[in-house]
C-alpha cells in the first residue's frame, strides 16, 4: 500500500505543480494562491510559514479537498503518488483522507466530537478495516500510550471534555495517525498550546516520524517551531511561494528579502536587548486588486523599480529556490544577500531609547491581593459538607508598578494573570489584600466611585479586533472615552484625528468599522482608546497576540513611544518571551496564580531562581535550527486544575528537581537581592552548596 | 481599497474630510445598489409597499363602501363588476380586503413596534442584569406564554367589552416573551464579550453599555423576527375576530373575510381564497424585506471578510 511510485522521482511523496487558486467573494476574486509549486520529499517534515493572508493553509486544504465552497482552482496539480488530487473524485479524496493523508488541527478543542469517547471517535476512524471492535480499541489504546497519554486503557472511554488542552492535542495526534498515513498534514498544531506543551508536541511529532515514517506537512507562523521541528521550508507571501529550501539554509541563508525581513523581526533572534523593535514598513498588498511585478516589492527595502513591473523568476540556489531579481539576471547584486549579522529592515531609532530605573514612589501597590471564583452554590456546597466552594484564581499576590516603569507577568494559560489584570482595574472583585493607586485604597470601590479613576488606567484587551464594539466606526470608537468622561466644549472630530496620528492610523480609517481593519490597525485603535484620556498605567493584555511578526514590533515601538513621550506605567500580561525580554523593566512570572519569582527582566531572564522560570525561558523554541533542544528539555506534564492545587510548591508536580519538601511544604517568598524575590525551597542560584544538593537527589 | 499612510489623500487636512464625507456617501450609494440587485429585498418592499398604500388609501381605491350590500349578486364569483367575488350579504370581497389592511395595519404596526421595544428591553436586562433578575423575567415570560392567549383575551373581555384595543393589549402581552426571549440570549452571549469589558474598562454605565454597544448587536434578529411576527399578529387578531372578542362584525378585517368564507368554502371557496392572499403576500414582503435589511444592516456581512 505504501510503495508509491512518483512521477517525480522516487523521494518525492507529494508534488505541487502551479497551483492558482481564487476565491470569489463580493469584493471581486481574490487571488489567493498563484502558481504554488513545490515538492514533499518523503520522511521529512516540511513546514509552510508565513504570515496570516499568505495562503499558507490554503494549500493545506488543497491538498485533501477541504477548500471552502467559494475558491476556484484555475490552474495547476497537486500530485501523489500517480493520482492528481485536483481532479480526483469525491470517492477518491474520501478514500485517501485518513487512510493514507490525514490532519492534525489547530484547536483540538472544537475539531473533536464533543459527545463521544474517544474510543468510540478513535474505532470510527478504522471503520473500514474488516477489524474485530476489540482489536480497533486495542489499537487506539496503542496509540494513545504512544502519544504520552498516561493509563490508556482507561483513558480510552473518556470525553473530550475530560482530557486537557495538551491531552487533547496528544489524542489528536494520535486519532491521525491511527490509520498509520504516509502523509500527516498539520494546521498550527500548538498555536492554542502553551509554551510548555508546544515543546512536548515538536517532540512528539519529531518521534513519531521516525518511527512511523510518516511524511509530515505543518503550516505555522511561528519561527521557533518551524526550526526545530522541520527538514524543509517553504516561505510564502501573499498567496506565492518567495523561497523554499532546507531549514538551515532558509535560517542561516536566507535569499529572498521577505524570508530575511522575516528572520530578522523575530524577538527572539534579536540578541541585544533593545526598546525598538525592527518592522517591515507597509501592508500585506490587496489580492483583488491586478497583481504584476514582485508581490513584495512594496514593502521591500531593497525594491528596483523594475520590481513593480517583472516579476521574478524562481532562481536555484543551493538546497532551494528563491524568487528576487536580486539574485540573478541583469539586476542581480553580487552583495546580496548580505551576512546574517548586517541588519536589512529598517530599525526605528526614534524616542525611546532611555531605560533608566525608574524611581520614585510606586504607581501601583498590590499587596497579598486574592480572588476566588465560587466552584458551586453556597446551598450545595454545605450539602456536600463542602467547606470552601472557591479556587484560588489569584493567591496572595505582591507587586509594584513606579511611573514610567513596565512590569510584565508572565504565566501560561490558567496561571490567573488576566484575572489579576482585571482586578487590578477594578473588573473583576478581590476577596482580599490591596489594591493602592498613587497612595489610594481603590480595591473593590464601588463602580459610581472608581469611574474618575477609569481616566487614570487603562485597558488593551488580548483580542485586538474582538475588544472593538463592532457596530461603531473607528471614530465613535476613539471617541467614546472622552464621551463618557464628559466632553464639554471639546470638538470630538478633532479630537479622534488627534489620537488617530497619535497612534499612526491614517484618518481615513475612522471612518471604518472594526472588521474592516488588520489586526495592527485594530490593535492602534485600542491603543488610542487606552491613550484619549491621558492615563497613567495602562494594563495591556498580551498586546502582541495574534499579530504577525512583523506587525507586532510595530505596535510594540508605538508602546515604547508613548511611554517615553507621556511617561505611562505599563503593566503587560503576556506569555510571549522572547518580547518581554525587549520591553520590559521588571517581570514577574506566575503559576496556578502566585507569583514565583519576580525581579529586574534582564536579571531574571540570565539567572532565574526558580525552575518554573528557568523552564519557561528554556521552553521557548529557537528559531535557529542549530540550537535544538534534546528532546528531554521540555518540562513534563501540565498546569494543574485550580481545583487541584498541590499541597506543598504549586509547581511540585512538575519541577525536575523537586525533594519530598517541596510535595509538604509550601514556599514562602523570598528576598533574594532588594528587588528580587522568589518562590522556592531550593532556588537555582542561592550558593554553590545548594546546586550540589540538587544534583544528588 | 486600503488608503496608506502615503496616501495623497489623507495626507492633507482639509482634503481628508472631504475624502471622508465621500466615502461616507459611496458607503451609502453602495448599500442602496446591493440592495436594490438583491431581488428578495425589491419584491418585499415592494409587496410592503403597496400593503401600506392599500391600506391608507383603501376609501379611494375601493370601488364599494365595504359595508354596501349588492344582494342580487350575493355570493358571485369573479365577475367584472366584483372581481374578488362577493360574500354571502353581497358585499364586495376586493372592497372588504382593502378595508380589513386598515385594521392589519393598524394591529400589525402598533402592536409588533410596542412588543418589539418592550421585549428588546426587558431581555437586554434579563441578559445583562443580575442572576435573580434574569430569573424573575424568565418566569413572567414563560408565565405568558404558557397561558392561553384565548382564555386571556375572552377574561379580558369579561371585564372590558370586546374592541380593537383590547385585541391589541393582547398581542402585545402575548408577543413580548418572544422578542425578549431572542434579545435575552443573544445579550447573554455578548456579555463577556472582550468589546464589553473594553466598555466597562472605560467607565462606561450600564445604559451606554446597552443601547449603545448591546442593542446594535442584538436588534437584527429581533427585527427579522418582527417581520414575521407581522402575518402572527394579524391571525390574532383574526382568530379573536372570530370568537366576536376582536373586530366587532361589520367591520372589515382579514381575519373575518377568512372566517366568514370558511363557513361557505364548499359553495364559494373564492373567498378564502380572496381572503388568503393578501395574507400571504403581506407575510412574504415582511419576511423578503426583513432578511435584505439584515444582509445590509450588519456590517459584518458586509464586504465579506
Amino acid at each position: 500500500m505504501k510503495d508509491m511510485v512518483s512521477r517525480t522521482g522516487n523521494d518525492t511523496l507529494l508534488s505541487i505543480d502551479g497551483l492558482t487558486l481564487d476565491f470569489r467573494t463580493n469584493r471581486g476574486r481574490v487571488k489567493a494562491l498563484r502558481d504554488i509549486s513545490f515538492p514533499v520529499r518523503k520522511g521529512r517534515i516540511l513546514g509552510i510559514v508565513g504570515e496570516s493572508g499568505s495562503g499558507k493553509s490554503t494549500v493545506l486544504w488543497s491538498i485533501l479537498g477541504l477548500l471552502a465552497g467559494n475558491a476556484d482552482v484555475t490552474a495547476g496539480r497537486i500530485d501523489y503518488g500517480d493520482k492528481n488530487l485536483l481532479t480526483l473524485d469525491a470517492e477518491g479524496l474520501r478514500a485517501l483522507r485518513g487512510e493514507e493523508v490525514s490532519v492534525v488541527f489547530q484547536d483540538p478543542m472544537t475539531s473533536q466530537i464533543p459527545v463521544l469517547p474517544y474510543a468510540r471517535q478513535m474505532s470510527d476512524i478504522l471503520y473500514r478495516r474488516s477489524m474485530s471492535e476489540a482489536a480497533k480499541r486495542a489499537a487506539a489504546v496503542d496509540m494513545l500510550r504512544r502519544v504520552g497519554i498516561p493509563d490508556p486503557e482507561s483513558r480510552v472511554d473518556a470525553y473530550p471534555h475530560q482530557f486537557s488542552g495538551g491531552m487533547r492535542q496528544r489524542a489528536g495526534i494520535a486519532m491521525s495517525m491511527l490509520t498509520g498515513p504516509n502523509l500527516l498534514l498539520a494546521d498550527e498544531p500548538t498555536t492554542a498550546l502553551d509554551v510548555t506543551m508546544e515543546a512536548q508536541m515538536i517532540g512528539l511529532m519529531r518521534g513519531l516520524r521516525d518511527d512511523f515514517d510518516t511524511t509530515i506537512v505543518v503550516v505555522s507562523h511561528n519561527l521557533g517551531l518551524i526550526a526545530e521541528m522541520c527538514d524543509d521550508v517553504v516561505v510564502m507571501y501573499a498567496g506565492e511561494v518567495v523561497e523554499t529550501g532546507e531549514v538551515h539554509d532558509i535560517f542561516h541563508n536566507a535569499r529572498h528579502p521577505y524570508t530575511r525581513a522575516l528572520l530578522e523581526c523575530d524577538p527572539a533572534r534579536i540578541a541585544d536587548v533593545t526598546r525598538k523593535l525592527p518592522v517591515i514598513p507597509g501592508d500585506i498588498p490587496d489580492l483583488t486588486k491586478p497583481l504584476a511585478g514582485c508581490i513584495f516589492a512594496g514593502r521591500c527595502q531593497k525594491a528596483m523599480p523594475a520590481c513593480v513591473t517583472t516579476a521574478p523568476p524562481l532562481i536555484k540556489r543551493g538546497t532551494g529556490a528563491a524568487r528576487c531579481h536580486l539574485l540573478e539576471g541583469p539586476l542581480a547584486d553580487p552583495s546580496w544577500p548580505p551576512a546574517p549579522e548586517v541588519p536589512t529592515v529598517a530599525r526605528d531609532t526614534g524616542t525611546a531609547t532611555v531605560r533608566g530605573a525608574a524611581k520614585g514612589e510606586p504607581l501601583l501597590e498590590v499587596r497579598d491581593l486574592n480572588v476566588q471564583f465560587r466552584t458551586m452554590g453556597a446551598l450545595k456546597a454545605r450539602m456536600n459538607g463542602v467547606a470552601r466552594p472557591f479556587v484560588d484564581a489569584v493567591l496572595d499576590v505582591s507587586l509594584d508598578i513606579r511611573p514610567g516603569e513596565t512590569l510584565a507577568l508572565v504565566g501560561e494559560s490558567g496561571s490567573g494573570k488576566t484575572t489579576l489584570g482585571r482586578t487590578i482595574l477594578n473588573l473583576q472583585s478581590a476577596a482580599g489584600g490591596s489594591v493602592r493607586f498613587d497612595g489610594a485604597e481603590i480595591g473593590n470601590m464601588a463602580e459610581r466611585r472608581f469611574k474618575p479613576l477609569r481616566r487614570d488606567m487603562a485597558m488593551m484587551f488580548q483580542d485586538p479586533v474582538g475588544s472593538l464594539s463592532p457596530r461603531k466606526s473607528v471614530r465613535a470608537l476613539i471617541s467614546e472615552p472622552l464621551l463618557i468622561h464628559g466632553a464639554e466644549g471639546r470638538d470630538l472630530d478633532a479630537e479622534a484625528e488627534r489620537l488617530a496620528d497619535m497612534v499612526r492610523l491614517p484618518r481615513g480609517f475612522l471612518s471604518r468599522y472594526p472588521h474592516e481593519l488588520s489586526g495592527g490597525q485594530a490593535r492602534r485603535v485600542g491603543v488610542a482608546r487606552a491613550l484619549a484620556l491621558n492615563p497613567r498605567l495602562i494594563v495591556a493584555d498580551e498586546p502582541t497576540a495574534g499579530l504577525d511578526v512583523s506587525v507586532q514590533g510595530e505596535t510594540l515601538n508605538l508602546m515604547a513611544d508613548l511611554q517615553a513621550e507621556h511617561g505611562l506605567s505599563y503593566l503587560i500580561i503576556t506569555h510571549n518571551l522572547p518580547v518581554v525580554r525587549h520591553i520590559a523593566d521588571r517581570i514577574a512570572i506566575m503559576y496556578l496564580g502566585r507569583i514565583v519569582e519576580d525581579g529586574p527582566a534582564a536579571e531574571v531572564f540570565a539567572k532565574p531562581a526558580h525552575p518554573y522560570t528557568r523552564a519557561l525561558v528554556e521552553g521557548v523554541p529557537q528559531p535557529d535550527p542549530d540550537r535544538r533542544r534534546p528532546p528531554s528539555a521540555a518540562i513534563e506534564g501540565e498546569v494543574p486544575s485550580l481545583l487541584r492545587r498541590p499541597k506543598g510548591c504549586d509547581f511540585a508536580t512538575r519541577c525536575p528537581l523537586a525533594r519530598d519538601a517541596c510535595r509538604v511544604e509550601k514556599p514562602e517568598h523570598r528576598q533574594l537581592t532588594p528587588d528580587r524575590r522568589h518562590a522556592c525551597l531550593f532556588p537555582l542560584i542561592d550558593t554553590q552548596d545548594n546546586k550540589n544538593k540538587t544534583e544528588t537527589p | 481599497m486600503s488608503a496608506l499612510p502615503s496616501d495623497p489623500v489623507v495626507s492633507d487636512t482639509t482634503a481628508t474630510s472631504d475624502a471622508l464625507r465621500e466615502s461616507a456617501g459611496r458607503e451609502r450609494r453602495e448599500k442602496l445598489v446591493r440592495f436594490l440587485t438583491d431581488w428578495q429585498g425589491v419584491t418585499g418592499l415592494l409587496l410592503v409597499v403597496i400593503f401600506f398604500a392599500s391600506a391608507i388609501f383603501a376609501p379611494w381605491i375601493a370601488p364599494y363602501d365595504p359595508n354596501a350590500m349588492d344582494i342580487p349578486a350575493r355570493m358571485s364569483g369573479p365577475t367584472w363588476a366584483h372581481i374578488a367575488g362577493t360574500d354571502q350579504l353581497g358585499r364586495d370581497t376586493f372592497s372588504r380586503i382593502l378595508h380589513g389592511g386598515r385594521v392589519a395595519l393598524y394591529i400589525a404596526a402598533i402592536g409588533v413596534s410596542a412588543s418589539l421595544s418592550i421585549g428588546l428591553v426587558l431581555g437586554m436586562i434579563a441578559g445583562y442584569g443580575p442572576r435573580w433578575l434574569d430569573n424573575l423575567l424568565l418566569l413572567a415570560f414563560d408565565a405568558v406564554r404558557s397561558f392561553p392567549a384565548v382564555i386571556l383575551a375572552l377574561a379580558t373581555v369579561a371585564l372590558t367589552g370586546p374592541s380593537l384595543t383590547v385585541v391589541l393589549a393582547i398581542v402585545i402581552l402575548t408577543t413580548i416573551p418572544s422578542y425578549g426571549r431572542v434579545a435575552r440570549t443573544a445579550t447573554l452571549a455578548l456579555r463577556h464579550t472582550e468589546f464589553i469589558l473594553a466598555e466597562r474598562s472605560l467607565g462606561a454605565s450600564t445604559g451606554r453599555i446597552l443601547f449603545q454597544h448591546v442593542m446594535p448587536n442584538v436588534i437584527g434578529p429581533l427585527l427579522i423576527l418582527a417581520a414575521m411576527e407581522v402575518p402572527v399578529v394579524v391571525s390574532i387578531e383574526a382568530g379573536l375576530s372570530f370568537l366576536g372578542i376582536g373586530v366587532l362584525p361589520p367591520q372589515a378585517s382579514w381575519g373575518t373575510i377568512l372566517n366568514e368564507g370558511y363557513l361557505v368554502i364548499r359553495d364559494a371557496p373564492w373567498m378564502v381564497i380572496a381572503g388568503g392572499i393578501p395574507l400571504i403576500l403581506t407575510t412574504l414582503g415582511f419576511t423578503f424585506l426583513g432578511e435584505a435589511l439584515r444582509d445590509i444592516f450588519d456590517p459584518r456581512m458586509g464586504r465579506g471578510r
